[in-house]
Order: structure tokens, then sequence, then C-alpha cells
């Protein structure tokens, strides 16, 4: 009994304590100069409420259209559903403060994208080959 | 009934193409939004529409374009016809602007831009960003969308990073002209007592507002003053049996403050604002006595919104608003309280429905089409479809 509810505790801590983040990498192009991001900076340049980093880099959000690995991170960084995100950046654009971030099908063709073009930041699961592209470290 | 094949068209054709259409090539977007709503009253008509048999008379269509040749630099358009009841039904410029910003701390926007005065001002004719139906009539009276959410001119912004315990602080500062047709709701009062300002008005405006993001996540704190220099403008004013007289009218600079705050966490939004309104208008005819108004409206509002699942939303506001120089009585004041939900069947369509209940006539109502005069209380019933790309 004693060993049945040690393994329990251990997980729920395991549970409570992995960081949530480790699901995705934040993959920049190679010309930001930031070596990390915090979860506040991705909040703000994702939902365009800033386009630089804090050490002065331009940056430019690059979305993924769907997909787990896109519910996951509006989940975790931006606290919004997929719907509510979009309608939060239609708003920008609608109200001449923003430009509509480029959105891809597949995180293959987002890597591609990001590696190709300076500033671009973007998110791609843990899982996905990033060849070509700097990762952020979270702060 | 021209706007209902319009509305069905843009309607059709928004849903057919339903993705927003990058000219990456040009590096321009098009993006565009249409909705048609239906009204339903008990008792007044409400915004000059038949309401009370029911009314269509509510149709949005826009068409926004988007270039960003350099990464400092962007450029926009967007142009809307609106049509609700008596109003509109004609193609405008809701902006068409440069945007130069040089970092988070410092942009500048010129042209004819939005003017970012209190919580919603910039957001509050995009149907597809929010829940309600209609923003509280309170602060954002929709007859005067054209006149008052823009301006020709400039707006400065930026955001100014403090210690991070005490949060973000964004700043904007505006200035420039700002335009009042003569068919605005804004002088609906005015005309149906019979005077006119047959070239509407042109007023020099100046204003500011600060954004405070406190640290506690999601809660902001704001607010904004704007002065309206205003001026004389030609009058008519047209006396039954008597015939039309040309004169002048004046009417005072006005300050109007706004306050006002806004929590969000996760589902949850709450949010509230308050301003003042005060002004004087002085209407001058040759050989008539001159004839003074004097309004000073105080307007509030309270509203809480919840997202019970990823596609739909519910929520629920108070809007009042009082002329404190109006007698007492039903024309005094207007108390609405509102019911409102969305459900967004997929990232473009979406579906609104919404229950007003109005105590009192202060604003929203006409004479013209409640000939047998304005009852106190009216029940107003709204349903309205969407589509954006």
């Amino acid at each position: 009994m004693k060993l049945a509810l040690t393994i329990f505790l251990f997980a729920a801590a395991a549970t409570l304590l992995a960081h949530p983040a480790a699901a995705q990498l934040i993959i920049a192009n190679p010309s930001v100069k930031a070596s990390d991001v915090s979860k506040a900076d991705v909040r703000d340049i994702f939902s365009g409420a800033a386009s630089n980093l804090k050490d002065g880099s331009h940056v430019t959000p690059i979305l993924l259209k769907a997909g787990t690995t896109n519910d996951a991170f509006l989940d975790l960084y931006i606290g919004k559903s997929d719907a509510a995100f979009r309608a939060s950046w239609r708003s920008l654009v609608f109200s001449g403060q923003a430009t509509m971030p480029r959105s891809f099908e597949s995180e293959a063709a987002v890597v591609e994208y990001v590696a190709h073009t300076p500033g671009a930041i973007a998110y791609i699961a843990k899982t996905t080959p990033h060849e070509g592209v700097k990762i952020l470290a979270g702060k | 009934m021209k706007r209902l094949p319009i509305a069905t068209i843009v309607l059709l054709f928004a849903a057919r193409i339903a993705s927003a259409q990058s000219l990456d090539d040009l590096n321009i977007q098009i993006h565009g939004y249409a909705t048609q709503g239906f009204l339903y009253t008990t008792q007044n008509n409400i915004f000059t529409t038949n309401s009370s048999d029911g009314s269509p008379a509510w149709t949005e269509a826009v068409v926004n374009l988007t270039s960003q040749p350099s990464e400092k630099l962007r450029i926009a358009v967007q142009a809307r016809y609106f049509l609700l009841g008596n109003y509109g039904n004609a193609i405008t410029l809701d902006y068409a602007m440069a945007d130069y910003k040089v970092n988070d701390r410092f942009g500048i926007r010129f042209g004819k831009v939005k003017t970012p005065s209190g919580l919603f001002n910039e957001t509050s004719d995009i149907d597809p960003a929010y829940l309600w139906s209609l923003l509280p009539q309170s602060i954002y009276p929709i007859t005067s969308r054209n006149s008052f959410l823009s301006h020709y001119g400039g707006v400065a912004y930026g955001t100014l990073t403090l210690p991070p315990k005490i949060g973000k602080l964004e700043y904007r500062a505006w200035g420039g002209e700002r335009s009042i047709s003569s068919d605005d709701g804004y002088f609906l009062a005015e005309r149906e007592q019979g005077a006119v300002l047959p070239n509407g008005t042109a007023t020099a405006i100046a204003g500011a507002a600060l954004h405070w993001k406190t640290p506690l996540p999601g809660f902001m704190i704001g607010a904004s003053i704007n002065h309206d220099a205003l001026g004389t403008d030609a009058a008519t004013e047209t006396i039954p049996g008597y015939g039309t007289f040309n004169g002048t009218v004046t009417t005072s600079a006005a300050y109007e403050p706004q306050f006002f705050a806004v929590y969000e966490k996760t589902r949850l939004t709450l949010a509230g604002e308050y301003t003042r309104s005060p002004t004087t208008a002085v209407l001058q005819i040759p050989y008539l006595p001159s004839q003074v108004v004097t309004v000073d409206y105080r307007s509030w509002y309270g509203m809480a919104s919840y997202k019970v699942t990823p596609k739909l939303t519910a929520g629920v506001y108070d809007s009042q608003i009082f002329n404190r120089q109006t007698a007492l009585g039903p024309a005094r004041f207007s108390k609405d309280w509102v019911l409102s939900t969305r459900y967004d069947f997929n990232q473009f369509l979406y579906a609104k429905a919404e229950q007003h209940f109005i105590d009192g006539t202060a604003q929203d109502f006409d004479t013209d089409l409640n000939p047998g005069g304005l009852k106190p209380s009216t029940k107003l019933t709204i349903l309205k479809v969407g589509v954006s790309f």
C-alpha cells in the first residue's frame, strides 16, 4: 500500500513539476541575436504587443495554421483558444495596428521559412527536425 | 431593397474565398468581413429602422488591404459599406494610413487614422473581434461610427517597459481634424427640431491615452482625454409655416475624459469604462432669439464575458447614460441591460444573439419613426451572422 502511495505521489509531483514548455521549441532565424526568450516575451511577440526582443532584435512571428502543436503553444504561452487567438489578430489588422502573421500548414514548412527569413520566429514540436534555425532557450 | 442582394453577394463571396488572400510577391494582404443583422423591438423603433416589425436593415462589409514594404513601414487602407436604418448606405473610408514603427517604444501613424481613445474606440466597428452585437451605446454609439472612430492627422504610440514589478505603460497621442457629417447620429436631436448643419462640422482634435498593463497578468487600467475644439458652422432652421432660415451654430470646446479597466484571465473577461461629455451649442438665426442647448452626458458600463467552450461565448453588460442638463424623466437617461452570446462555427463564420432591456429614451430612438411618441422602455432582440477572412 505504501509503495503504491509512494509511486502515486512521485507521479503526481512529476506531473506538477514538469515544464510544459518542453513540448515545444521556440525557433528563430539565425540572424536573431538573442539566445533566450522569456514566456512573457513570447506572449507579447505572438499576440502582436511587441516586435522587438529585449536585446533589440526585431522579430516577426510565424504561425501554424492548426494542429496539436499549435493548440498546445497557444494554451501554454497565450492562454487563448485558436479561434480567440485569430480573432485578436483580426482585431489588430482591422483596426490598422498590425499585419496578419504568415501561417503555414506544416511544421516543416515553418522551419523552412524561418531558416530563410531574417527576423522570423516560430514554434514547433520538440521532435520536429529543425536544421538551419536557431533554438531560443526559455528564461 | 438593394441591401439584401448586396449583403448576400458579399457573404457568398466572402464564404467562397474564406481565407485571406496573401499576395506574397507584393507583400500585400487582403482581409475582410461582412455581417448581416436583424433587429426586433417591442415598443419603440430603434436606430431609424422599422424594428418593431422586425428589420434586417443592418448590413456591413469591410475590405482591408495592408502592405508591409519594409520591416518598419506598413501601409493600410480599409473601406466599409455600412447600412443601419437611414444611416449610411454608402461606402466610406475607415482609414488610409502609413505606419512607421521605429521600435516598440515609438511609432507613428499618419493619414486617416483610427482615434485610439477609450477602451474600444479603435476596435468598436470590428464585429468579428468581440462577443457583442452592439457595444455599450452609452460610450460607443453605432450611429456616429464614421465621425468618432477616426480622424485626419496622426497618432504617436509606443510601449514603455517599466521595472518588472510595475508592469508596462502603453501611450498614444493624437491630433488632427475630425469631420462630422450632417446626417450623423450626433445631430439627430437637432435635425428633428428643424435645425440642420448642411455641411456638417470639421473640428481640430487632440488627445492622449495611457494604458498601464499592471504586474497582475491580464489586468490593465487606462485613461484618455480628447479635446474637441469645435467652433462655428453654417446652420439652417426650419420653422413650420414660416420657412427655412440661414444662420450659424457655435459649439463650445469639449474635453472628454475616459477612464477604463479590463481584466482577462483565460476564459473570463471583465471590463468597465466611464466618460463625461459636456458641451454647449448656440443656434443663432438673424432676427430670431438665440437658442442655447447645453448637454452634460455621464456614461459608463460594466461588462463580463465567459468562454463557455472554445466555440461558445456568453456575456452580460449594463450600460447607462445620463444627460444631467435634461429634466427628470425617461428622456434624461438610457439604461441598457444586455445578455449576449456568440457561436463560432469555424474560424471564418460566426453567429450572435443578443437581448437588450432598455429603460429610458436618451439615445438611439428618433421621433420620425416613432410618431406616436416614445415609450419609456423597449426590449431589443438582435440576431447577427458574420463571416471574416
